[in-house]
């Protein structure tokens, strides 16, 4: 687990032929071929998807000597996870607010989020990109280093062929509103106790006191089961207020206020990146400790 | 003014990316160009002249037997509908909206239907507006249905209004060699299969009497020198239009291809453009946007319309925005 998190943040995500991308190219196929108004429709087609390759790792690794078995644990776990990435998305985010350059700023944090940012001020832009952060670290770190820990590289590869699938299909339109159902649930519930143990980690690591108090009463506001821990979490870690009114395609969407305290900048950001970095620490720690304690050690 | 694919100066300004580093998929223009040759100072200097050599090169290239040029098809776009008594117009929806506009300036009664609506209740109207292939939503007609609802029309007096700028990579399809009938009006484009949009040239095919009436309402000089000058030869070069249309058409496959293998399977399309109805389109189209990619977004349908990207660059350019629009998880 070490190894991969170290190689993420040495190499970050591979720019050319990303798995996940050809994953995302299969699962488009897919959806082409089975797409049909019923959830049955797409819950098949999720498992036509997910199933295979799930099995495929954790086939391979079962035929596996040990240093190939350790090989194949690092690499799956090193694409299933995207911190550095986190980083590099957000820091020019920051970089850009910090030097007062509004324009470059909104065009950095619009390759995070879902936005107009053309209508975001600098409080705004930060805003978003500090939930994004936040909100990204449980998704796309703590999310596969949980069922990396629990079931090995399969429980990783899981993790992330379920989580993009969700991003693709787990929409509540028309298209989407049954075909999509097993994806967002299936997210839903694999992120639940990683989600929770996300928050709880920024809590320990920020403004405890204050994280705590915010998941009580701001997380069940929120629209998604678990962002709202962990934003809400993030947000009074970090003593800042995130969320509110967000412009999105032209509209303005009322959101629940998040966290407490100052209104959002560039440091905000910055700070979110170190929260989510030391969580990280945290959590390899703890595991390491765990491997050590039952004695097997082979996870860490 | 109605909103137009090509905007990419405000695009720039809107996203913070400099105009020149942008992929413009926004336009249904072809990317291969037709390449110009240098204007001769004559071309720039005289006054051009009606009777020159275009006519025939167009009648020889549209196979209709009467044509005039117009400078662009929204010229006689504009015209057309004050050439007409007050009518009931039912036009194709959704589709290229300056006909709906143009339309309701000069005072008629607009209805804007789909295919299927038109061609059944042609009873209930005047003046029928088609475009063929239609933009953007693709729907196509066979010449036979096309004759009998012209037929229909023509019967009582009316008109039926066929657009076909984006017809040039399937000729067959054209109703050009049948404009000797009375009261079908054919509209060609040269800005997107010769890639010419910036000399704003097009023809209007349909009977003499009609021709002349544009022509009074136009003016003279509709084209400017230059462009007739190179659409002279654009329209002569047949080894081109050959090659060309199977370069369209093979290239219009392969971004179908890449479209649907992200999960935006494309509604319809034609050799010139996909395009892509889908509940998510303005986050796709901001998405790409926020990549450097503009796309023309239609908010009714919500939908999205690529152009063709010009070359293997520029495919896999959309193919990485596409999967990185996957892989950052951004919520669409």
């Amino acid at each position: 687990m070490l190894a991969a998190v170290l190689l993420d943040s040495a190499l970050g995500e591979p720019r050319r032929a990303h798995p996940l991308v050809m994953f995302g190219k299969l699962a488009g196929t897919i959806e082409m071929r089975l797409h049909a108004d019923r959830r049955l429709a797409g819950l098949g087609a999720w498992c036509l998807a997910v199933l295979p390759l799930v099995a495929l790792t954790w086939w391979v690794l079962s035929m596996a000597t040990w240093w190939l078995w350790w090989t194949c644990s690092v690499v799956a776990l090193y694409l299933a996870i995207g911190h550095r990435s986190l980083g590099e998305h957000a820091q020019p985010v920051a970089d850009a607010l910090a030097a007062g350059d509004l324009d470059v700023a909104r065009a950095s944090v619009g390759r995070m989020v879902s936005r107009d940012t053309a209508l975001l001020d600098a409080s705004q832009v930060a805003a978003a990109a500090t939930e994004s952060v936040l909100e990204n670290g449980s998704d796309a770190v703590f999310g596969a280093l949980f069922w990396f820990a629990l079931l090995g590289a399969p429980g990783a590869v899981l993790y992330r062929l379920a989580n993009t699938l969700d991003a693709m299909w787990g929409y509540r339109t028309p298209r989407y509103e049954r075909f999509g159902w097993a994806a967002a649930r299936i997210d839903d519930v694999l992120n639940f106790v990683p989600a929770r143990l996300t928050a709880l980690s920024y809590a320990v690591l920020g403004h405890t006191a204050c994280a705590l108090r915010c998941w009580r009463r701001q997380a069940p506001q929120w629209d998604s089961p678990n962002a709202g821990p962990v934003m809400a979490a993030g947000a009074g870690a970090l003593r800042v207020k995130l969320g509110g009114a967000a412009p999105y395609h032209g509209v303005w969407e009322a959101r629940p206020e998040l966290g407490e305290g100052a209104m959002p900048d560039a440091g905000s950001i910055t700070r979110a990146l170190r929260l989510v970095r030391h969580a990280v620490v945290l959590w390899l720690v703890l595991v390491i400790l765990l491997a050590w304690i039952v004695g097997g050690g082979a996870h860490a | 003014m109605l909103e137009h694919g090509g905007r990419l100066r405000r695009a720039a300004q809107r996203f913070g990316i400099a105009a020149e580093q942008w992929l413009d998929l926004s336009t249904g223009i072809s990317p291969f160009a037709w390449p110009a040759p240098s204007i001769p100072a004559s071309a720039w200097h005289r006054l051009p002249e009606d009777d020159d050599e275009l006519i025939d090169v167009a009648r020889s290239y549209y196979g209709a037997p009467y044509l005039l040029p117009v400078a662009g098809s929204q010229a006689a776009i504009q015209a057309l509908p004050e050439l007409c008594a007050p009518s009931c117009v039912g036009i194709l929806a959704p589709g290229y909206a300056e006909h709906a506009h143009a339309w309701q300036r000069a005072g008629h009664q607009v209805e804007s239907r789909s295919a299927a609506v038109l061609f059944a209740q042609a009873k209930h109207y005047d003046v029928i507006v088609l475009i063929h292939p239609n933009n953007p939503a693709g729907d196509r007609f066979d010449v036979a249905t096309l004759l009998q609802l012209h037929g229909e029309l023509a019967a009582r007096g009316g008109w039926l209004i066929v657009d076909e700028a984006f017809i040039d990579a399937t000729p067959e399809h054209s109703l050009c060699m049948h404009s000797e009938r009375e009261g079908l009006i054919v509209l060609r484009s040269v800005g997107k299969f010769f890639g010419l949009a910036g000399a704003r040239a097009g023809f209007v095919c349909a009977v003499p009497s009609l021709l002349h009436a544009l022509r009074e309402r136009l003016g003279p000089w509709t084209l400017s020198g230059p462009s007739r000058h190179v659409l002279k030869l654009a329209l002569a070069d047949r080894a081109w239009h050959e090659q060309m249309r199977a370069r369209l058409q093979a290239c219009s496959k392969r971004l179908a291809l890449l479209l649907s293998g992200h999960g935006l399977i494309p509604t319809a399309g034609c050799a010139f453009f996909q395009w892509c109805s889908n509940e998510r389109a303005a986050a796709w189209h901001e998405a790409l946007a926020a990549r450097g990619i503009l796309t023309r977004l239609f908010a009714s349908p919500a939908s999205l319309r690529f152009g063709l990207p010009g070359d293997d660059a520029a495919f896999d350019r959309l193919d990485n925005a596409l999967g990185e629009i996957t892989l950052a998880r951004v919520r669409l």
